[in-house]
């Protein structure tokens, strides 16, 4: 039996490998997303590995309370500077220092910034006799001169890669941005690696200044203005790091700190070297897993679908060979022998296509990374991780899936009745009642979980269960399918009055079963496709509404990566408007706010006190005196829970109101909540700036955070001030302090949607891996259907079909599958999309359909089937007449 | 390429014999020893004039018949259908003058499954982009005597149903010659006379022309003309057979 099912397996080569094929690329995306995180965690590991190189223990600021961690500004406060003369005195200790690490945007020659998307950093440069910190390590030389540390105000350091994009020599003056003070120019003394590597800082940038002088630059000199070097004992660091003497183990000296400390022990955080790098090392995995789940998300995809194909083409094998498995039961061959030897088959094609896919896997991971930097995604890249795990998850899956995808027809083959080998025709498929109702019933219960997923549970427990939920849908609706299958081919065909388009909808409705089970996977790939279209459009309207309806703008200043930005600049705005137009207009600042409501931690958003002058969302009983104090709005849905305070030394929770009092923590306030007077309450914000439920006003912030950074800036000029006038002034800023962008409000929302765009792009491409994977299914069913029809096809070419006309209808049977799917699939994932905007409805996102792109989609799909028509057409077309009349 | 240039030159002929093969030799080179499926065959198969080509297994009588239909090439020789010689015709060419030109009954696989019996008939005249004539079509239906049995698939049918639907299909195009490929051998006695008779009443009422391969000595007797074949030449010839002279002259041919 075994004998039989290996030399059955590879006499046919090509459907070995086509039907390999559909795992072969599910399994490989798989295996691909994780040697890509893998490669990416292990170059962090050492990233981080090297920041910490030389530092026994690290003294830093106490987090108030655990940030979410989206938010641009840190919560951990900067320690005083006179804090490193205090750990230095602590006995057992040789030393310690103050460390920065902020934001410096290096400009190249010609003025535009030297940036990917990942981070830039400024930092300071102890000498290398003194410093404890070894992780910056000078070149010796840089193009033939000697490269040296800053030790002049004047003076910086660039690492290699920077200095090479910028074209660098030693000598040359650098611009350099920074958050809080404007550019300014420096003269390059030196250039570094990174903890020793020449791509230890994994695409980031970095630039060294003297320490005193990175203090100004870096806003950590709050005690001094008007300086250019930080006084001793004037500033404050990010953190102090310490080198223990010689002999003591890093413990050692984190607990001798740790016991000296005691009394102010509250107020820092002390920890080992080792410990800070496993942090950082924690943090960075924490984000790259959700990487890694989401690329994964899109190989299960894939592997779904594949699952698919395996079913059909071995459903088709099954069935076509039904003589020879009666034969084979005849023989003496038993139900189970036969499960055996389908099941067998399986494993095979498992392992092959596992092995294949995990090949094909390392392959991908380069342009992978090619994928995600054309995205603007730039990654990373290190020596390759092929860890055991991704060797054994890959093959444990592929097998998985290409075994039990074969279980239901391996089933089948055992049904087949030794008096089959002696009938002409194979069986008729059973009339499948019971399968509809299979269908129906886990239609429903997808139905019910997604329902409860989306509206009844929360968290990422919901968004599994939504997940399943689908799969047990599109299992239940491809069940379901075959009833459509004839209907929608007739349909299709109707407007073809030739006899090919009427032959290819015989074709499809002849076994509407295969026809839907073909159709079934691009369903997948299409009702993806669509519910992210949907989505993404959405989100878009909802954004240009907010921007349309609910903002006022002249110019919106935002920042050109991620971080935050000075609010110096809407300082300079306000100030030059005010000296040329007698006005400052209206300058309205938006921020990220880390805040503690009730005792968990949630994004909040602080904006300037006259911020409705560019906003239209109404606030209903607005406190206007109570707000410029420092107040808070809520959102609709907060006012009337029990959260506040009836005064500010209440002790009773009451339902949130104006008038009443919300306790709130904020980093710089210490352990003690804070209460703060509730002064309105915002209906259906969309607006910009509108995130969470909570809006702070700026008055009080420097008292509460930490960091004083703007997230954008949105302007209407002063009465009388000509646009073109205002805006020479809002460019100019925004081009001396580097950084940011300055736009008028179409060319904002328009950037703004591009970025939406740019992700949807991305799922879209990562998508298509699963719609190829249901495009190899087309032609694998159609290549065996042919096969099947060998006779029928003769006789067609004998009676007079052209070879043209036989194209035709192999053609326009891959476009009936290919259309029918898709519009399986838009009606599935126009339901989905529906579905979650609904669920999402509280953050302000309402429903809109792309009419344009979905029918855009149902078309590329109809070319697909075309396309995946082409090669069984010229099989078909290719058979010889003769040899398919006479063949048996 | 279009049907009515086929058509006109097929038309325009004068010849008496709707198909001739001229020398015609059909080889199969199989390794070491070459076999001659035709041996330098003449023969010539007159207008409105049913012919059956006879022969035992191996003699090269259904080779000869897929010759003629523009099925199969020729190793060398020439096989003219009307004045036309088609050997050196273009497979798209081949394939117009089949659908235009010849018509075929099969011995089985005869009918397109998922097509109903009138889609069948229809077919050729379908795939030409035409409209069936109806008055021929009802002519030649209610001669098979299907007129009940249209919207049938072919599974609904009996066997000799089936091939009385391949019959209606080959003469409804009304085609210059219509190939027969032992159109009986799936059917028994009483379906297979039936067939017979229509192909008889095809030649005398409609004027057709009919080539059929066979071997059975009572089909070939509905022939006006046998031709037998035997190592894949011609060696013998029996006009307006019986059964009887039939078996006679295959008893010659065998001693």
């Amino acid at each position: 039996m075994i004998k039989f099912t290996i030399r059955n397996l590879f006499s046919r080569k090509f459907r070995l490998l086509l039907t390999s094929l559909a795992v072969v690329l599910g399994v490989g995306f798989m295996a691909g997303t994780f040697v890509l995180t893998d490669t990416l965690g292990s170059v962090f590991e050492n990233l981080f590995a090297d920041t910490t190189r030389g530092v026994d223990a690290v003294v830093r600021g106490k987090e108030p309370f655990k940030d979410r961690g989206h938010h641009g500004t840190s919560t951990r406060p900067p320690v005083p500077d006179s804090l490193v003369a205090e750990v230095t005195s602590v006995s057992g200790i040789r030393g310690a220092e103050g460390n920065i690490l902020g934001y410096a945007l290096v400009q190249n020659k010609i003025g535009e910034a030297i940036q990917t998307r990942a981070p830039t950093f400024g930092t300071g440069w102890y000498s290398e006799k003194v410093a404890i910190n070894k992780s910056l390590v000078r070149i010796p030389k840089w193009q033939g001169a000697t490269s040296r540390r800053p030790v002049a105000d004047n003076e910086v350091a660039l690492d290699r890669a920077t200095a090479e994009s910028g074209k660098f020599r030693i000598g040359d003056s650098v611009s350099i941005s920074f958050l809080s003070v404007p550019p300014q120019s420096f003269t390059l003394v030196g250039v570094l690696d990174f903890g020793g590597n020449e791509n230890g800082l994994a695409g980031a940038t970095l630039a060294a200044f003297t320490p005193a002088r990175a203090q100004v630059l870096l806003n950590r000199c709050p005690g001094a203005t008007g300086v250019l070097e930080c006084p001793t004992g004037a500033g404050s660091w990010d953190q102090i790091e310490v080198l223990g003497a010689k002999g003591t183990s890093e413990i050692e000296v984190r607990n001798s700190i740790r016991a000296d400390f005691q009394p102010a022990g509250l107020k820092y955080d002390v920890i080992t070297g080792q410990q800070l790098a496993d942090e950082q090392v924690a943090n960075v995995k924490q984000n790259l897993s959700f990487f890694n789940t989401f690329l994964l998300i899109f190989a299960l995809v894939s592997l779904f679908v594949g699952a698919f194909i395996i079913y059909n083409t071995f459903s088709i094998t099954v069935a076509q060979r039904t003589r020879e498995l009666g034969l084979l039961r005849a023989l003496g061959a038993s139900g189970g022998q036969v499960i055996g030897a389908v099941t067998l088959e399986a494993f095979i094609v498992g392992i092959f296509s596992s092995v294949l896919g995990l090949a094909l896997g390392v392959g991908l991971v380069k342009p992978l990374e090619g994928l995600l930097s054309a995205f603007g995604l730039n990654l990373p890249s290190g020596p390759m991780q092929i860890l055991p795990r991704t060797i054994a998850v890959s093959l444990v899956a592929g097998i998985l899936v290409t075994m039990v995808s074969a279980i239901a027809p391996a089933r089948r083959a055992a049904r087949v009745a030794p008096i089959a080998a002696l009938r002409d025709q194979s069986l008729p498929p059973s009339s499948g009642r019971r399968r509809y109702l299979w269908g129906a019933l886990a239609t429903l219960l997808g139905l019910l979980a997604m329902g409860y997923g989306l509206f009844g549970s929360s968290g990422s427990n919901a968004a599994v269960l939504v997940g399943i939920a689908a799969a047990i849908i599109f299992l239940g609706t491809a069940m379901l399918s075959p009833l459509l299958a004839r209907p929608a081919a007739r349909l299709l065909m109707a407007p073809s009055r030739k006899i090919t388009g009427q032959l290819a909808e015989q074709n499809a409705a002849r076994n509407p079963r295969r026809t839907a089970s073909t159709a079934s996977a691009l369903m997948i790939g299409l009702a993806l496709v669509t519910l992210i279209a949907i989505f993404g459009e959405s989100a878009k309207q909802t954004f240009a509404t907010a921007i349309d309806e609910q903002t006022k703008a002249d110019f919106v200043i935002s920042p050109k990566g991620f971080l935050p930005f000075s609010p110096e600049i809407a300082t300079t705005v306000r100030n030059r408007f005010e000296a040329k137009f007698g006005s400052p207009g209206a300058v309205v600042q938006y921020r990220d706010a880390p805040v503690e409501v009730s005792g968990s931690a949630t994004s909040a958003f602080g904006l300037s006190p006259d911020f409705q002058s560019t906003s239209n969302v109404p606030v209903r009983n607005f406190d206007r005196a109570a707000f410029k104090q420092g107040g808070v709005i809520i959102s609709d849905a907060v006012s009337g829970a029990r959260r506040c305070l009836a005064s500010s030394t209440a002790k009773a929770l009451v339902p949130c109101r104006v008038g009443t009092f919300l306790p709130m923590r904020f980093p710089s306030s210490g352990v003690e909540a804070i209460a703060v007077a509730v002064a309105g309450v915002f209906v259906d914000a969309k607006a910009i700036g509108y995130r969470g439920d909570y809006l702070i006003s700026l008055s009080d912030w420097d008292s509460r955070f930490t960091d004083a950074f703007d997230q954008f800036v949105i302007i209407l000029r002063p009465d009388g001030a000509s646009t073109a006038a205002a805006a020479k002034i809002v460019n100019s800023v925004a081009k001396e302090f580097g950084g940011v962008k300055a736009q008028n409000k179409a060319d904002f929302k328009d950037s703004q949607l591009a970025q939406f765009d740019q992700i949807l792009g991305l799922m879209y491409v990562l998508l298509l891996f699963s719609v190829i994977i249901a495009l190899i299914g087309i032609i694998n069913a159609l290549a065996l259907s042919i096969y099947e029809r060998t006779r029928e096809i003769g006789l067609l070419r004998a009676v007079g079909m052209s070879r043209r006309q036989l194209r035709a209808v192999v053609r326009d049977e891959a476009v009936i599958v290919s259309v029918f799917g898709s519009l399986l699939g838009l009606v599935i994932g126009i339901g989905f999309g529906a579905a979650i905007v609904a669920s999402l409805r509280d953050q302000g996102i309402s429903f809109s359909l792309p009419v344009t792109q979905l029918v855009i989609f149902v078309i590329l799909a109809a070319l697909a089937g075309v396309t995946a028509g082409i090669l069984p057409a010229r099989r078909a077309a290719r058979l010889d007449v003769l040899r398919a009349i006479s063949s048996e | 390429m279009t049907t009515s240039t086929t058509k006109a030159v097929l038309s325009t002929s004068a010849s008496a014999s709707a198909a001739r093969a001229v020398g015609a030799s059909k080889i199969y080179d199989s390794g070491d020893a070459e076999v001659r499926a035709l041996d330098n065959v003449d023969a010539e198969f007159a207008r409105h004039c049913y012919t059956a080509i006879m022969g035992p297994s191996g003699s090269g009588k259904s080779t000869l018949l897929h010759c003629l239909a523009g099925l199969d090439r020729l190793t060398t020789g020439k096989i003219y259908l009307g004045d036309t010689e088609i050997s050196s015709l273009s497979e798209k060419q081949l394939t117009l003058i089949r659908r235009d030109q010849i018509g075929f009954v099969f011995q089985a696989y005869n009918l397109i499954p998922t097509l109903t019996a009138r889609e069948n008939i229809v077919l050729p005249i379908a795939l030409a982009g035409r409209k069936p004539d109806a008055a021929i079509f009802d002519r030649v239906v209610d001669t098979v005597g299907l007129r009940d049995r249209l919207s049938h698939k072919p599974t609904e049918l009996s066997g000799g149903q089936q091939q009385r639907v391949a019959v209606a299909r080959a003469l409804v195009s009304q085609p210059a010659i219509i190939f027969a490929d032992e159109p009986t051998g799936n059917l028994d006695s009483r379906a297979s006379s039936e067939i017979l008779g229509f192909m008889r009443r095809a030649v005398d009422e409609l004027g057709q022309t009919i080539v059929m391969v066979t071997h059975n000595p009572n089909a070939a007797s509905y022939a006006d003309r046998v031709v037998f074949l035997a190592d894949g030449k011609v060696t013998d010839e029996l006009a307006n057979p019986t059964t009887d002279s039939i078996i006679d002259t295959m008893k010659k041919l065998d001693s």
